[in-house]
């Protein structure tokens, strides 16, 4: 039977180093070592270019490379012939080889001395296994079975919170997977809040990181999984907090909140939520285990997210349908409402500044941005008219609110409030009442201060 | 007589519990590959002779019989040093006496280098697994070292001409 690129995929992880045999244009043999191998479809792969040395000299010479690998969990041991096509010096895949190189350079003491200069890419034509002995293969979870329980889970969800919560337990369930965290694009402000996590000691809910920071902010930014498989300095949180720290000049330390993570992760994978073509967010897991996450993890993820993306896209449909079809969400202010019960106790005193929508609550940071001004009009509204019950289609046409553009995830915005004033143990929450419905529960006296200019 | 391109230690090394690769060269500019399972440097220093598999190292005993060019790479995992050889009086011959002997020896003593850095010795040996009288060699004399060791000098040569 023909041997398939994709059928010998673990071979191409790099656990056993690889090896690349080219001739110079006199017929000169040469021999080397391969740091990475990436498998890039069903017919090419790509090595990484790091030096100019006698590989690459040969291979602008004569275009023909033979590659050897060897699976790391049978000792199988396959032979390729390569036909070299063309260097990318950026783009997702240079991202993706990038940042794994970098883990590998981690994990075998070659820090400073690996960087990428180019993703080389090359046609595979033809595989063959050596001759030799081989292991049996271990037996191992079955990914598609994982897949399909988790994606049945998650086309029952009705609302947003819903299905991040199947997603999440479906990732711990049938995949085995026990740190997790969505991420959702705040698109205007070019980074990404946390909105969900499974498996860490805080939530980290409100979190944020930039587009371009880390394993996740390159994710986002390239629009591409990126997986690895060591634990590496360059893309780890502290990094790229500091960086993101460094990039504001100091400011806006106090309204930070740790992202959730393991101090000592090895395998991480962030993949893209899209849908339409539009980036959503990333979906990121990770493990103190090296190599954790292998290729087919990697593919059933992003499927997984591809669905995760298309259910919030339907979600968001759902709620941008003209009224008639949305008997929940109509006339929510012309319901007569009795006045809400006024509570005695301390006030309690709420501090907004416009100039990034954040809001203090008795002197400390709760929220920020668009759910900071989702916030304040709420908490205004209350203070002012009396109102407690609300919708989430009058707060996509109310303009103190500051969502970037209709189709924002607005769901996702009330989410992270409603998780922020929990974990605070704040002295209001919001409570669903319906479909696209809330009330906004107050449970003490409210001092409104707006430190607007 | 020019002095042996190899120097003591490094024909200390490449005989060692290395990891070992060659390569020819085919018609057409097709290069061919193969690990090897064991080397010895003749006592002058001036011949370099490792041993390959027949089955696994076809392609590679195919080229070599063809022009002589050949190629030879060692690295010590945990130290990522490495030294590529090159010749072009390369020949095949068969296995000597002693040399099943030496490439179980290579085998056991690789496993044992690889074992600490978490590599089960059942897959060392399982990749590496040469029939004893499926054993033949590559005899030549380097003409060339190179310095490969990982990094910005890795490829410059460290005697002869490239």
């Amino acid at each position: 039977m023909k041997i398939t690129l994709d059928a010998i995929r673990e071979c191409l992880e790099g656990v056993i180093p690889g090896n690349i045999a080219t001739c110079a244009a006199d017929g000169t043999p040469n021999v080397a070592y391969l740091s990475q191998i990436q498998y890039v479809d069903s017919e090419h792969l790509a090595l990484s270019y790091q030096f100019f040395n006698n590989t690459r000299r040969n291979i602008l010479a004569s275009p023909y490379a033979r590659i050897a690998a060897i699976d790391p969990h049978t000792g199988a041991h396959f032979r390729m012939s390569l036909h070299y096509l063309r260097t990318e010096e950026s783009g997702p895949l240079f991202e993706n080889m990038k940042a794994r190189l970098e883990s590998i350079a981690s994990h075998t003491g070659m820090s400073g001395v690996f960087r990428l200069l180019g993703a080389d890419i090359y046609r595979v034509l033809d595989i063959e296994q050596v001759p030799g002995e081989t292991l049996p293969s271990p037996p191992r979870r079955n990914l598609l079975a994982a897949l399909r329980a988790c994606a049945e889970q998650l086309s029952a969800a009705t609302d947003l919170d819903a299905l991040l919560g199947k997603l999440l337990d479906g990732l711990e369930r049938q995949f085995g997977v026990e740190h997790a965290m969505v991420l959702m694009l705040d698109e205007a402000g070019g980074r990404l809040y946390t909105v969900a996590s499974r498996g860490y000691p805080s939530s980290g809910v409100g979190s944020e990181i930039a587009l371009g920071d880390g394993v996740i902010g390159v994710a986002a930014r390239e629009r591409t999984p990126i997986r690895i498989g060591h634990f590496t300095a360059q893309y780890s949180y502290g990094r790229a907090i500091r960086d993101s720290l460094a990039r504001q000049g100091g400011a806006g330390i106090e309204t930070e909140i740790p992202l959730p993570g393991l101090p000592d992760s090895c395998s991480q994978l962030a993949v893209p939520i899209m849908a339409c073509q539009r980036l959503l967010g990333v979906l990121y897991v990770e493990s103190v285990q090296d190599l954790r996450f292998g290729y087919d993890d990697e593919d059933a993820l992003v499927t997984l997210a591809g669905q995760v993306g298309a259910c919030i896209r339907l979600l968001q449909q759902a709620h941008e349908q003209p009224l008639l079809e949305q008997p929940d969400e109509t006339g929510a202010a012309a319901v007569a409402e009795d006045p809400p019960p006024r509570h005695g106790g301390q006030a309690v005193s709420l501090r907004h500044y416009g100039e990034n929508d954040s809001v203090f609550l008795d002197g400390d940071y709760l929220i920020k941005g668009v759910a900071g001004s989702i916030f304040w009009a709420l908490v205004s509204d209350y203070v002012d008219k009396g109102r407690t019950e609300f919708s989430n289609r009058e707060l996509r046409l109310d303009r103190r609110i500051h969502l970037p553009d209709i189709s924002d995830n607005l769901e996702a915005r009330l989410i992270l409030l409603a998780r922020r004033l929990a974990e605070r143990k704040a002295p209001l929450r919001l409570e669903k009442t319906g479909r696209g419905r809330f009330r906004l529960c107050v449970d003490r006296p409210l001092v409104l201060v707006d430190a607007a200019p | 007589m020019p002095l042996p391109l190899l120097d003591a230690a490094s024909s200390v090394f490449i005989a060692g519990p290395v990891s070992m690769n060659v390569a020819a060269s085919r018609p057409g500019g097709f290069p061919a590959l193969s690990r090897a399972v064991g080397c010895r440097v003749s006592s002058d220093r001036r011949h370099v002779t490792v041993l390959v598999g027949a089955a696994m190292a076809a392609e590679v005993i195919e080229g070599v019989r063809r022009n002589a060019a050949f190629a030879a790479v060692f690295s010590d995992p945990p130290s990522h040093r490495t030294l590529q050889l090159k010749g072009k009086d390369a020949i095949v011959l068969p296995a000597e006496a002693g040399d099943a002997a030496l490439a179980d020896a290579y085998r056991a003593g690789f496993a044992a280098v690889l074992e600490p850095m978490g590599f089960p010795p059942a897959i060392i040996h399982a990749f590496l697994a040469v029939p004893a009288d499926d054993l033949v060699t590559v005899r030549f004399t380097p003409s060339s070292v190179f310095q490969q060791t990982p990094g910005p000098h890795a490829g410059e040569p460290l005697g002869g001409s490239a």
